[in-house]
């Protein structure tokens, strides 16, 4: 089947979204809760774009890209004056709600001007809800974390508000946060996330952190790999691969 | 056909020009530490190149949840493709020979990708210890 983005004709597959095929394709649609290995869930509306069709009688809708099947036919525009108030509109909200992100400051500026209509609220948070963390912890496994409360009052938390059990410490929701919110406190022996204490595994060679207790209990207990592989550092494995190298062939 | 990474040790001096090539053209500024190829000194004036060995049966490509590692068909190589990476960081403990490198504040692991079937690191050795055939 052949759609039509920004004038464009491509050929898009039965079944993809409209987001798959620009990116396929290297059309820019900027996103803040798209990752292409979670499922998508239209939390941060950035992704708008216009669609219509000619058997639509001039009728024009804004879909987010990330959700909206491509169907034969389909003409989007990514760019358009309707697509830019939108996005706008958008980020302006999310720049209310934490002004002190960057990388909202940054979408803002490319979107074209920055409008302050809103008051902005630093009260030192930088989530957007967009729930890649909860995604992506979903992904691993675990459900740790998960979205509390309505409207407003809506957050991430772990459940009723305490160390979550389920947490290993992996990281992963710090990693893919798009505002850099989730904070993750480490020294040489402990990690703090989700204001639970983790303790890592120390490397046998060196002293060096590996991975949290936990983490590796999860790994050997899900993934089929033998348990020493987690007690040794990368560069204490290297050098010790280097001298067994070296006997070999000498 | 497909080419295969060659290191030859007793060609090695040590001089870590391999390590300078790589951190500089993967865009870590230099810093040897996040080179994907390390020299390690085995013995008296004895030297060895330890990179990614493209495993077969990768552990890294076993553990990673969202099938982010993928082996390059036309190069060998097993590439992270940071699209797909939610920065677990599992790979980097699982490898048992330590050539996957992962930080939190970077959200995706590094590893050698023979840089798209022509190293940097082959080009720039002096004295021919690295190869590609």
């Amino acid at each position: 089947m052949y759609i039509y983005i920004d004038g464009k004709k491509i050929s898009a597959k039965d079944g993809e979204s409209i987001l798959e095929v620009a990116n396929r394709n290297e059309i820019y649609i900027p996103t803040l809760c798209h990752h292409e290995a979670l499922d998508d869930v239209g939390a941060c509306r950035v992704c708008m774009v216009e669609i219509t069709h000619k058997d639509w009688g001039g009728w024009r809708n804004l879909v987010t890209a990330c959700l909206y099947p491509v169907e034969e036919g389909l003409v989007i525009s990514t760019s358009s004056e309707a697509v830019r108030r939108s996005r706008g509109t958008t980020l302006d909200l999310l720049m209310a709600r934490c002004p002190t992100s960057d990388v909202i400051r940054w979408m803002a500026e490319e979107n074209g001007e920055i409008s302050v209509r809103y008051e902005q609220i630093d009260d030192g948070s930088k989530c957007i809800m967009c729930s890649l963390c909860v995604r992506a912890c979903e992904r691993m496994g675990c459900n740790a974390i998960g979205t509390v409360g309505r409207g407003h009052d809506k957050k991430i938390a772990p459940p009723f508000f305490e160390n979550p059990e389920n947490c290993i410490g992996c990281g992963a929701c710090a990693a893919i946060c798009p505002t850099g919110h989730i904070e993750v406190n480490d020294t040489r022996t402990t990690r703090e996330i989700w204001d639970k204490k983790f303790n890592f595994v120390a490397c046998e060679g060196c002293g060096e952190p590996v991975l949290t207790e936990e983490y590796r209990d999860y790994a050997i207990a899900n993934r089929d790999l033998p348990a020493d592989y987690y007690t040794t550092c990368s560069a204490c494995k290297k050098k010790k691969l280097a001298s067994h190298f070296d006997k070999v062939g000498s | 056909m497909q080419k295969t990474f060659v290191v030859i040790p007793r060609n090695c001096t040590g001089c870590r020009t391999c390590e300078l090539a790589c951190s500089m053209i993967k865009g870590t500024e230099g810093v040897f530490a996040r080179s994907r190829i390390n020299i390690y000194k085995v013995g008296d004036e004895r030297y060895m190149q330890m990179t990614c060995l493209q495993c077969v049966e990768a552990a890294c490509v076993k553990v990673c949840p969202t099938e982010a590692l993928v082996r390059n068909e036309l190069t060998g190589a097993i590439e992270v493709d940071e699209e797909r990476c939610v920065g677990c960081g599992l790979c980097e403990p699982a490898c048992p020979f330590g050539h996957m490198h992962f930080e939190l504040n970077e959200g995706v692991p590094v590893k050698c990708d023979l840089c798209g079937g022509d190293p940097t690191c082959v080009k720039f050795c002096p004295h021919g210890a690295l190869e590609m055939k």
